[in-house]
Parts: structure tokens; sequence; C-alpha cells
């Protein structure tokens, strides 16, 4: 095991409940936060609760960030005393998928692509969801106009997991959101994704010099800013 | 403001079209002038939903019915604007990026260009950047909106503002920028001649990038 000279601490989306905490087990660090999911929904949230995290934590720390730039939520944020950590990730599906190549091919195979996620199931941060909660706040025929303007140009609903177990869990839940959406023309399929690029991260935060292109590591002072996760290799769609 | 205005601009915010189109009406009955009722009434309510969208406290759907509200007011407003010696700005090309499907915010800019006075090009989601040239060639617009709703396709307004200079186009539009993941920064490192945070502010930005 690797010598560790400042304690190492997690902050991660609830998403990633039950994978990071597997590859950056308990013994090796000093202390895993899951947040809630869904906060990427409002960005200026998102970067007010991980910047209230780092400014609470006094001793100098390895802060592996369990998160992309997510709607740019994570754009900002001040390092301070502490070394940050985190994928060089659009947002989790990236993650999930294994890369962020994968992801850009996932892209550019179907533009108009919904994804699903265990965390977007559970929180309810999905079309289905979200057609009961207008329903009940502004009637049936408001609720599904409101639908359609949101939803009306996709083409493909992928649920991704990055286990077998995860995939076959949430299918049910999954599958019930890919019926609703079927009204739009979408078709649904299943993608099994990958638990390399968490375990990366979780290496990478052991040993921070084996970091490469697809991370990125900000020093005592700095701060993360949307234009490292941009301007990576020009892969980008 | 007067009253009517003030009660315009909160139904827009609330996404009451009805009451709107009421207001609406009723000003130009009362003898308010067109641009009075569009820029004391109903941009003025715009202006607070883009705003609390920003801050996390007014959502898509309420932002949708503001929208609703804004189009169908500004149907009756419409006529009674042409009429008026409100002069024509020029011409804006509007589409959302290669890759980019969403167009909620776009139209709403086209929406506010619209009522601004310049006549709008929208080329609709999904535009590869030979689109945008195309459209540039044929319709000769003063400015060129780009927007982007994802943090993965926002690269694409930086190749197409490249693929506008290679085509050699580029000194003859001015180009605007918006979508959630945008920011100043953004549009100053892709080459872009301005920001617009909300639909209000694009329509703003493109008075000023006309020199109105």
């Amino acid at each position: 095991m690797t010598e560790r000279t400042q304690p190492l601490v997690v902050l991660a989306c609830r998403v990633f409940e039950g994978l990071l905490d597997q590859h950056l087990p308990v013994d090796v660090v000093d202390q895993i936060t899951f947040q809630e999911y869904g906060l990427h929904r409002v960005p200026a949230k998102l970067q007010l609760a991980v910047q209230e995290y780092i400014d609470g934590l006094e001793e100098p720390s390895l802060i592996v960030l369990g998160y992309g730039l997510c709607g740019n939520g994570l754009n900002g944020i001040k390092a301070r005393q502490h070394t940050l950590l985190i994928s060089r990730a659009d947002d989790c599906i990236a993650i999930l998928l294994g890369s962020y190549r994968r992801y850009i091919e996932e892209f550019e195979s179907e533009p108009g692509t919904y994804y699903l996620t265990k965390g977007w199931l559970e929180s309810g941060s999905n079309p289905l969801s979200e057609f009961e909660e207008y329903q009940e706040r502004y009637g049936q025929e408001e609720a599904e106009w409101l639908m359609d303007q949101q939803y009306q140009h996709y083409k493909r609903l992928v649920f991704v997991a990055h286990s077998k177990e995860d995939l076959q869990k949430y299918r049910p839940q999954a599958k019930e959101v890919a019926d609703f959406c079927a009204r739009w023309g979408m078709r649904y399929e299943e993608i099994l994704g990958s638990e390399i690029y968490v375990q990366r991260l979780a290496e990478i935060a052991k040993s921070p010099e084996l970091v490469d292109q697809e991370f990125i590591i900000v020093p005592p002072g700095g701060e993360l800013r949307q234009q490292q996760f941009i301007s990576r290799d020009d892969r980008g769609a | 403001m007067s009253d009517i205005l003030e009660r315009l601009s909160t139904s827009i915010l609330e996404g009451d079209a009805d009451t709107a189109v009421e207001l609406v009406q009723k000003s130009l009955d009362e003898g308010l002038a067109a641009k009075t009722i569009l820029d004391d009434g109903m941009i003025t309510g715009m202006n607070e939903v883009g705003a609390r969208f920003r801050r996390g406290d007014m959502f898509v759907p309420e932002v949708l019915m503001s929208a609703d509200a804004m189009s169908e007011g500004l149907k009756l407003l419409r006529p009674e604007l042409a009429k008026s010696d409100v002069k024509m700005l020029g011409t804006v090309v509007l589409g959302t990026v290669k890759g980019d499907l969403h167009d909620i915010g776009k139209n709403l800019v086209g929406m506010m260009c619209e009522g601004a006075g310049f006549q709008v090009v929208n080329l609709g989601f999904d535009v590869p950047p030979e689109a945008f040239i195309e459209a540039i060639k044929e319709h000769q617009p003063e400015l060129v909106g780009m927007s982007a709703l994802l943090t993965t396709t926002m690269r694409a307004m930086g190749q197409t503002i490249k693929a506008i200079e290679e085509a050699g186009l580029r000194d003859k539009v001015k180009i605007m920028v918006g979508g959630a993941p945008v920011d100043q920064d953004f549009s100053d490192r892709i080459g872009s001649d301005g920001y617009g945070s909300n639909a209000v502010a694009a329509s703003d930005l493109a008075k000023q990038l006309v020199g109105d």
C-alpha cells in the first residue's frame, strides 16, 4: 500500500454508491460522503454543495470528487488548502460507460439519446416521474404539452449501469419509463457499462503520480475550470 | 410603470397566457404604444423569468408556460408593432448546434429577437456547420446565434465558428452564443462576439451588436 501523507476523502454523487466505495473502501479512505442525486438539475446548487463540503474540511486533504463537469456544476470549485482529483468527464454517463471515448461513440451513433441511470430512476429524474409530477401540478393536458416540448426530439432511451446486477435490478423501472417514452417513438436499449473509469480514479487517488489526461488534479490554491473539461483533445463531437 | 403593464409583466412571469392576451388587448385599447407594451410589460416579465431560471427559482415547465404566454401576447401585438415605425434591425440566423436537439431556449431567443425588430431565420436543431454557412450565404444576416444545452455539444460551437472562418464569411457576420453550459469565458475562447445568459439578454446583445 502506498504511504499517504495527507488524508484521503471522497465526495461523490450517490449514483456511484456501491461502485466508488467498492474501489476505495473505508480502510484506505478517511471519509466517504455521498451527496443526493439530481443536484445537477440546478448546477448552481451543486456547486454550492460541493464548495461547502470542501470549505468545511480543515486538514489539508486529497479530495476525490465523484463527479464530472455536470452541467457546469463543478466549474469554479476552489481547492483552498486541499488537492482535488476528478474525472475529466462531462457527466456520470461517461464515467459509467467506462471512458469518455465510449461516451462520444455512443453520442455520435445517436445524438438524440436520453440516458437513464439507477440514480436518475431512484431520484425521479426521468421523463415518467416528471410527467406524474406535472400532471399533479398542472393537469393532464398541460402536462402532456410540457412533456412534448421537452422530449419530442429524442430518439432513444438508454439505461446504463456498470454491472449486470444493476441492469437486472432496475430493468422493470427502466422499462416502465421506456413504455412511456414510446409515445415519442423512442426506442429502448440497455448498455452494460464498465467499472474501469472508477477503478482508475481509485488507483490515482492512491498514487496521484499515475494521473493521465482522463483526470484532472487541482493543486492547493487552484480552481476547477470548465475549460479543463472541454479542451481535452479534439475527439469531441 | 403603469398598473396594467405591471399586471401584464406578472402574467408573463406566471405563464398565464389568457391573462397576458387580455392585458395586451386592454393596453392597446387604452392607447398605449405597442413598443411600450412590449418593452415595459412583456419583456420586463421575461427578464425576471430568465433571472429566476438561472438562480434555480424557476424550472423548465414554468419557463415554457411563460414563453407560451409571451408568444400568445406577441401574436396580438405583432401587427401593431409592424404598423408603428419600429425600425427593422436586420436579420438573425439562429440554430442549435450539431448533435444537440434542445430548442426551447433557442426558440425563445428567436421570439425575443423578433419582438425587438429583427427578421429571424430559425434553422432548428442539430444544425451542422455547413447549414449555418449555407444560411449565411443565402440570407446575408447581420447576426448568427448558436445555442447548445450540453457540455458535450457546446464544443460544436467553436467548430462552427471555425468553419465560418474557413468559408471566408467570419467578417460578414457577428456571432452570439448561449445555452445552459455557456459562459462569457467560453464565448471569448471560441471567438464569438458575445454571450447572452438568457433570451432577453440575447436580444439586448443582438441590438448592441448591430449598433442599435
